[in-house]
C-alpha cells in the first residue's frame, strides 16, 4: 500500500487447526503500491461495517505482512464479499481458509 | 486544486481548467477500456487489475468467478464513470458531490489511479518526480496529482462518517 512507513511489527501468531469439513472459506485482501492505506480502511468500514480501529487493524496486516482475512463464512458469500472488495479495487480473492 | 472538503454534508473541491481537462482524457481512456471485450482481460495487465481473479490458484473457480461477476463489475464502473464525468466541470471550477456521488468519485479515481499505477510500475518506493523532463514524469505527476485528490475525498468522508457517531 502506499502510504508513510511504519515500524514493523511481529506478526500474530494464531493458527488453529481444523478438520477439512470444518474450514470455513475466506476473502483475503491482498497488499498492493496503490492502493493508499486510508482507503483501504475506509473500504473495510464501508463494506464490512467494521469500527475504525477494526479496520485499521487489517489495513495495516495487509500493509506488513501482505494480507489479512477480512471475512469468512460459505462460499457464496466469499464470492460476493470479493466482487464488492473488486468494486473498488482492493486487491482481493476469497479460498478455502488453510 | 483546492482539495476535498466536507461542507454542508457535500464534499466540495475545486479544480483548474487543465486539471479538469487531464481528468476528462484519462475517463476517455478508462471508459475504452472498460467497453473492451472480457477475451482481452488475460491479455492487458491494467485490466487484470482492474478485474482480478476471484480465486488465486484454481483456474476454474476463477473462470466462474469472473462468469458470475464481471458483468457487474464492469456496468459499476462504467455508471461510476458516467457519475463522474456528469459532475465534473469540463472548464474548470467547483466540483460539488453528495454521498452517492462522492463514492463514484473514490471508486473512479481509485480505477484511474489503478491504470496509471499498473502502467507505471508502481512500486511502493515510488516517488513523484523532482522535474518533468519526459512523458513518463508527467504521468507521474498525474498520479500523484490524482493520489492526493482521492486522499483528500477519504479523508473528508472519513470525517464525515466520524462526526455522525
Amino acid at each position: 500500500m502506499a502510504g508513510p512507513l511504519a515500524p514493523t511489527r511481529t506478526p500474530d501468531t494464531t493458527v488453529e487447526e481444523h478438520g477439512d469439513l470444518d474450514r470455513p472459506w475466506v476473502t483475503i485482501v491482498w497488499n498492493d503500491p496503490v492502493n493508499l492505506m486510508n482507503y483501504v480502511t475506509f473500504v473495510l468500514q464501508e463494506l464490512f461495517g467494521y469500527d475504525e480501529a477494526k479496520a485499521t487493524e487489517l489495513m495495516l496486516q495487509v500493509h506488513h505482512e501482505g494480507r489479512a482475512i477480512v471475512s469468512s463464512g460459505p462460499r457464496e458469500r466469499m464470492e460476493h464479499d470479493t466482487s464488492r472488495l473488486h468494486a473498488y479495487g482492493l486487491w482481493a480473492s476469497y479460498q478455502k481458509d488453510s | 486544486m483546492k482539495p476535498f472538503r466536507a461542507r454542508g454534508g457535500q464534499l466540495v473541491a475545486r479544480l483548474d481548467r487543465a486539471e479538469a481537462g487531464i481528468v476528462g482524457l484519462l475517463l476517455d481512456q478508462l471508459e475504452q477500456l472498460l467497453a473492451a471485450e472480457t477475451d482481452d482481460v488475460a491479455g492487458d495487465p491494467v485490466l487484470e487489475r482492474l478485474f482480478p481473479p476471484g480465486h488465486r490458484s484454481d483456474r476454474a473457480m476463477a473462470d466462474d468467478y469472473r462468469e458470475l461477476t464481471e458483468e457487474s463489475l464492469r456496468g459499476g464502473k462504467a455508471d461510476d464513470l458516467a457519475t463522474v464525468r456528469a459532475t465534473l466541470p469540463a472548464e474548470g471550477g467547483e466540483v460539488r458531490l453528495d454521498a452517492e456521488q462522492a463514492g463514484a468519485w473514490l471508486r473512479t479515481s481509485n480505477d484511474l489511479r489503478l491504470a496509471l499505477g499498473t502502467r507505471l510500475d508502481i512500486t511502493e518506493d515510488s516517488e513523484p518526480p523532482e522535474e518533468i523532463v519526459d512523458e513518463t514524469d508527467h504521468q507521474l505527476a498525474v498520479y500523484y496529482w490524482l493520489t492526493a485528490v482521492q486522499g483528500s475525498l477519504v479523508d473528508a468522508l472519513a470525517a464525515g462518517r466520524a462526526g455522525r457517531r
